[in-house]
């Protein structure tokens, strides 16, 4: 498995991130729908688009400068919450993927936590809030528990694991953000739309890269 | 449950209702990419400018606010989401000038992640805004923390207010302490009879069963404090009234703006009717109506319900309410 990923290869993560919420965007609007107000698996598909054109305008300049733009065409995109969030976490990304270094594990671990980091910034949400931070946060934990030498493709497998199980767990929280705070107790049994999101994008980029994976299990468990 | 409404591509209700905003007002607003609403006729330079930001499908605001003596833009988001923080950004540089910008924000998660992080953009910018959050809901309780605390139809008297004082040619610290003194001093509850559908999704928002109604609900179906049966005019308006006077504080000799915001499918003859409810219950504790608003100013679709909106006056308050404005959805000659 090579050490290093190419710029393609990052145009092939957000092209696996696309692919993954527009297979699951009834999903995500059956869960906001019962948690929300239903339009998160719209404004996901807006943002994947959004992402798909920056994609068309600015591979050409590079990861940095293609996830900066990406980010941004989506915070113009896609509305309420979904389109800051996501869109600072790819900005995050972006930013952290400067100069001429290879894109090695450490470099691309480096590249999620900024996006995440970033995403935090805003979000200000915890573990247990029962938001996107649900799914990203373990992420970050998984890649920061690796073996120092673990490839990009092993490091993406790592979060794209420990986003499903998180996602997972929101189906047992209480809601601190958003509409969904009001529901109280009714959101319990179901997982958060946002934190589904962030683990399926997880997904698209492990898938991105490790061809393979496509067709594995979901991310997250689909409910009965 | 099938949804009864005159749209076309459920999609692209955002765009065609702006379309027809901007014709039906043609003299007053025009609609610029990333669905900023601005003035036809801009205010001068050497005046602070209003900027503002909210989610659509609650016509007549935020948008029929935009004119002379109220709003210099409006961004608008999809139908009840926040626009996101690049086209905020663009109308805060938009409207930068030497006086500055003031830029009124409802507290409602995505409204105010988009405005934080396009003042963070226009502070790397360097350019001259201030913000003002209104979170005037007192449905979780006046002492709630501000997080709970959501922006109701409050934000348009206060647009009135800091609009007035900005075309009086006010510092934009004159004019954000004059909206934050107003800001201070005004509350909101709203009532829910039936619910509404999204617009987009045919969603239903809640659910209220036909003999109940639930005091505190926001303007986007959220919870409020559980529902009762329903009560007669008189009743509603004093319950709701107690718990507002509570909350600002308001006593005997106060004089108040009261605004009864009809939610898009309480009549305006319930709406007058509750008035007088309201005025008997402060007729009776020695408070004087000074200013009052009774229609549709912020809706909730085809929501059965009202906004009641209470905030203490001083003269200076009063005078800047009556100064003259012209915009689609309040004028004063």
């Amino acid at each position: 498995m090579s050490q290093t990923l190419s710029a393609n290869d990052f145009i092939a993560m957000l092209r696996g991130a696309g692919a993954t919420i527009r297979e699951h965007a009834a999903e995500l609007t059956r869960l906001d729908s019962l948690t929300g107000d239903g339009d998160h698996g719209t404004a996901m598909l807006r943002a994947m688009d959004a992402v798909e054109q920056a994609i068309a305008e600015h591979a050409d300049a590079g990861p940095g400068t293609m996830l900066t733009k990406a980010g941004w065409a989506v915070m113009s995109a896609a509305g309420g919450s979904t389109g800051p969030l996501l869109g600072s976490f790819l900005m995050g990304m972006g930013a952290t993927l400067t100069g001429n270094r290879p894109f090695d594990g450490p470099v691309v671990a480096a590249a999620l936590r900024g996006g995440i980091n970033q995403m935090h910034k805003q979000s200000k949400a915890q573990i247990g809030d029962r938001t996107m931070m649900d799914a990203l946060l373990p992420a970050a934990a998984a890649m920061d528990a690796a073996a120092p030498d673990a490839s990009p493709a092993d490091l993406l497998k790592l979060a794209a694991a420990a986003a499903a199980a998180g996602a997972a767990a929101t189906r047992g929280m209480h809601a601190k953000f958003g509409r969904a705070r009001n529901l109280g107790d009714r959101v319990l049994g179901h997982a958060d739309p946002g934190a589904t999101s962030m683990a399926l994008i997880l997904a698209g980029f492990r898938d991105g890269v490790s061809p393979a994976a496509i067709g594995g299990a979901l991310p997250v468990n689909r409910e009965d | 449950m099938a949804m009864k409404k005159f749209i076309n591509d459920p999609s692209r209700l955002t765009e065609e209702l702006l379309e027809g905003f901007a014709l039906a007002h043609r003299d007053i607003v025009s609609v610029s990419p990333g669905r900023l609403v601005t003035r036809v006729q801009p205010k001068s330079p050497d005046k602070v400018a209003l900027v503002t930001l909210g989610g659509a499908g609650h016509e007549p605001a935020l948008s029929g606010f935009v004119g002379e003596g109220m709003l210099d833009i409006s961004v608008v988001g999809d139908i009840f989401a926040a626009p996101g923080p690049p086209p905020v950004f663009e109308a805060l540089k938009r409207a930068d000038r030497p006086a500055g910008t003031l830029f009124v924000v409802l507290n409602h998660a995505g409204d105010v992640l988009s405005a934080d992080m396009a003042m963070q953009m226009a502070e790397a910018e360097g350019l001259k805004v201030r913000k003002l959050l209104t979170h005037e809901d007192i449905a979780a309780g006046p002492d709630a923390p501000e997080t709970d605390r959501r922006g109701l139809v409050g934000c348009i008297p206060l647009y009135k207010i800091a609009g007035a004082a900005a075309e009086a040619g006010r510092s934009l610290e004159e004019v954000h302490a004059i909206a934050e003194r107003f800001n201070r001093n005004m509350a909101t509850l709203a009532v829910a009879m039936k619910a509404a559908t999204h617009p987009a999704t045919g969603e239903t928002l809640f659910a209220l069963a036909d003999d109940e109604m639930e005091i505190g609900m926001g303007q986007h179906g959220e919870a409020g404090t559980g529902p009762c049966k329903i009560r007669s005019a008189d009743e509603t308006a004093a319950l709701m009234m107690e718990r507002l006077l509570h909350a600002i504080g308001a006593t005997k000799g106060d004089r108040l703006m009261v605004i009864l915001n009809g939610a898009g499918a309480t009549t305006l003859m319930e709406l007058y009717i509750v008035l007088n409810g309201v005025k008997k219950y402060l007729d009776e504790r020695g408070i004087e109506i000074v200013a009052c608003r009774v229609g549709e100013l912020l809706t909730v679709q085809e929501m059965a319900g009202f906004q009641m909106f209470a905030a203490r006056m001083d003269d200076e308050l009063l005078a800047l309410w009556n100064a003259p404005c012209r915009t689609p959805s309040l004028t004063v000659a």
